[in-house]
């Protein structure tokens, strides 16, 4: 009990110096810097380039938003186990990576509007015998998704009689299960699957035309930032007015002009 | 993260976690008894002689002790596909375990092993036994006595690394805490549960080291 | 494809030597730090008084019986609720030298557990202070049990370190997970991490044998 009262003790006063302080805004003003947590595991939206550099769709949007504010940026690079922990205990200022804000998520972070939209994708080897969507129905085909994403949901829906197989670390590693034969058909974001394909042969995945979902994808940061969050929203009905935002998404997600860059 | 910290999701998501810790359970007891098997053949062949078996035997051995888990267990995943051998998740996830922990095993059988007084084994050559008695009636049940501790230490070590596996799709303990940070954005509440649930484990495992010490009349068994 | 593959990974060399330089800076901070933690929490564990025995035994028991993530979390993301904020590489470096710390910790107890007790009773006989005693009759005795498995605990702990990238650090297996996503080949590129962590450990290895041998030696090597 005691334990309990210092800690809502503890709250109370966490909460009297938060109202005391300015908003997220003027802190970030203050600090000159942006802290940004991006998760550097999903061409095209976020990698490490050839030369070691940080890049991507989601990585340069971050940075004209630091350039907008006039402060410097600083990435905070986590793997997705880090991710929503350093947005949530306050480490990073907002958190740019390939998510959908679904309702479930958005009960615990404030998600902007939706930037672009996207949908999860079944792909196979082109060689295979899974040629179609259609053929990755039959009873236990092994179908390889990510542990956590809106694939993973999807492939459940679409896919009931399959053998729903959820792998950690990042897309590549589905394509490489689906291109070794550990998994026959694989389901993930479609602009993740084209942009990470390009990494083989070309010609090496069959990624089908039909999707099977459409998904919004979304920047978050905490609903203790509103200042911040608003500021956000009008950032992204400015650059999509001004034509960067389309700009910067022909470049990386609806082309492979990037590979040849990085 | 703590000020919201909702004991009502991990609730809900008890089923998962239950389900979670059942195959942790199973699977990490069948690499145990796997990486024994393994440690025991490696421990012979460490015993042995001649170099013919003494010097894979090292090879192996320092080879797994100097690379990490992670990078054998993408050894034997990705690495098998291509010798034409594709074999379910589990499998793969249960033999890069016992394989992983049978290296460190057989050390812990050399250190029993060494660890008796040369004066017995002399004893035993003297009264006229083979090697095979010497091991089986000297050795080995005093040798068994020593490494109880460590061998539990090293179950300890195979049950949390078996949240590796989670890397290949086998859905364990670790992956249900994830499932909870990546669906709900709970961090905290998935990864304090399954600390939680691991930290059961390991006092059920010590308890059951302590049990066996006393059973096997090792009076003042520390583990 | 597999020749495209190492000309792209033989370009990330600086970000991997990169990686490889946190592993080690990283590791061998923690180590030192861990070993003077461990010995000191080994010896009062093993001193008389049952209240501090009991609580550092029930800290190692929670540190061994819990996955390192979760410690690591608790750390660097939990810790700024009460007040304390750690940058990555601070929260890194006290997890790990607290794991190593609760391992050594374990080690030296059973090291000094093994020193006979009529050697102890002997010290006393003889009017030896209990510092004296510990330093000059007990711990050398100790040491031979305990070196080995310290050093054994060193390799364990540098590959233990991997769990940092949670957090954000670039340590040698983040290096990996990067390049990964570029050069879509786990097991080359895995097997090229497991290599760079070869270099580190297995001159330890070898260490840890040689100290085993040269005891076993000063002991009598058993042959059966």
């Amino acid at each position: 009990m005691t334990i309990a009262k210092l800690f809502i003790a503890g709250l109370a006063l966490a909460g009297l110096t938060a109202a005391a302080s300015a908003g997220t805004l003027d802190e970030i003003t203050k600090r000159g810097e942006l802290r940004v947590a991006v998760q550097t595991q999903g061409p095209p939206f976020s990698l490490v380039g050839a030369a070691g550099e940080r890049t991507g769709s989601s990585v340069e949007l971050a940075e004209l938003m630091a350039k907008e504010m006039g402060v410097k940026i600083t990435f905070l690079d986590f793997d997705w186990d880090g991710l929503i922990p350093a947005l949530l205990s306050g480490k990073a200022d907002l958190l740019v990576a390939d998510m959908t804000p679904t309702l479930a998520r958005a009960m615990k972070v404030a998600f902007t509007k939706p930037y672009m939209y996207t949908g999860s994708t079944v792909f196979t080897k082109a060689d295979g015998k899974f040629k179609s969507t259609e053929d990755c129905k039959a009873k236990g085909t092994k179908i390889a998704v990510l542990l956590g994403a809106t694939g993973e949901k999807e492939a459940k829906k679409a896919f009931p009689d399959a053998d729903i197989k959820s792998y950690k670390g990042g897309g590549p590693l589905l394509l490489d299960a689906v291109n070794n034969g550990q998994a026959d058909c694989g389901v993930n974001d479609v602009s993740a699957v084209k942009g990470q394909s390009t990494a083989y042969p070309a010609g090496s995945f069959t990624i089908m035309p039909d999707m099977l979902s459409k998904e919004p994808l979304a920047f978050a940061t905490r609903y203790d930032e509103q200042d911040l969050l608003t500021w956000m929203n009008l950032f992204l009905d400015q650059v999509s007015l001004d034509g960067r935002l389309q700009k910067n998404l022909d470049y990386w997600v609806n082309s492979d002009d990037w590979k040849k860059d990085h | 993260m703590l000020e919201n910290f909702s004991f009502r999701t991990i609730v809900e998501y008890l089923p998962l976690f239950g389900q979670g810790l059942v195959t942790t359970v199973w699977l990490s007891v069948l690499a145990f008894a796997g990486a024994l098997a393994v440690g025991i053949v490696l421990a012979a062949m460490n015993q042995q002689r001649g170099r013919l078996f003494r010097i894979p035997a090292k090879a192996y051995i320092d080879a797994v002790r100097a690379t990490p888990l992670l990078a054998q267990l993408y050894f034997l995943y990705f690495g098998l596909p291509r010798l034409g051998i594709i074999l379910p998740e589990l499998v793969v996830g249960i033999l890069a375990l016992s394989l992983n922990s049978g290296a460190y095993v057989a050390e812990i059988i050399r250190a029993g092993i060494l660890s008796i007084p040369h004066g017995q084994v002399e004893a035993g050559v003297a009264s006229g036994m083979t090697y095979v008695q010497r091991m089986r009636l000297v050795i080995l049940p005093q040798a068994f006595k020593v490494t109880i501790p460590p061998l539990l230490g090293q179950a300890i070590v195979l049950v949390k690394d078996s949240a590796l596996l989670s890397l290949i799709a086998v859905a364990e303990l670790t992956r249900a805490g994830q499932l909870l940070a990546s669906d709900r954005f709970m961090p905290a509440e998935g990864f304090i549960t399954i600390a939680a649930f691991y930290l059961l484990l390991y006092y059920g495992l010590k308890g059951l080291a302590a049990l066996s010490g006393r059973w096997l009349g090792l009076a003042g068994a520390q583990t | 494809m597999i020749w495209q593959q190492l000309q792209s990974l033989a370009g990330s060399y600086p970000l991997a030597l990169r990686g490889l330089g946190m592993t080690v800076v990283l590791s061998l901070i923690s180590l030192v730090l861990g070993t003077l933690i461990g010995f000191g929490l080994g010896i009062l564990r093993t001193g008389g008084n049952r209240l501090i025995s009991g609580v550092i035994g029930a800290w190692v028991d929670l540190i061994r019986g819990t996955p390192f993530l979760v410690q690591i979390f608790l750390i660097f993301f939990i810790l700024p609720e009460l007040g304390i904020e750690l940058d990555a590489f601070s929260a890194g470096i006290i997890a790990l030298t607290n794991l190593a710390a609760c391992f050594i910790c374990e080690i030296v107890v059973a090291g000094i557990r093994s020193v006979p007790t009529g050697q102890v009773e002997a010290a006393l006989a003889s009017g030896l202070s209990r510092w004296q005693r510990m330093r000059q009759v007990v711990l050398p005795q100790a040491m031979r049990i305990v070196l080995p498995p310290l050093v054994g605990q060193y390799v364990l702990l540098i590959k233990d370190s991997s769990v940092v990238s949670a957090i954000g650090l670039t340590d040698l297996t983040r290096v990996g997970w990067l390049v990964v996503q570029r050069v879509p080949n786990g097991l080359l590129v895995f097997f090229l991490i497991g290599l760079g962590y070869f270099i580190v450990c297995y001159p330890l290895i070898l260490l840890a044998r040689r100290l085993e041998q040269r005891i076993g030696a000063a002991h009598g090597e058993v042959q059966i």
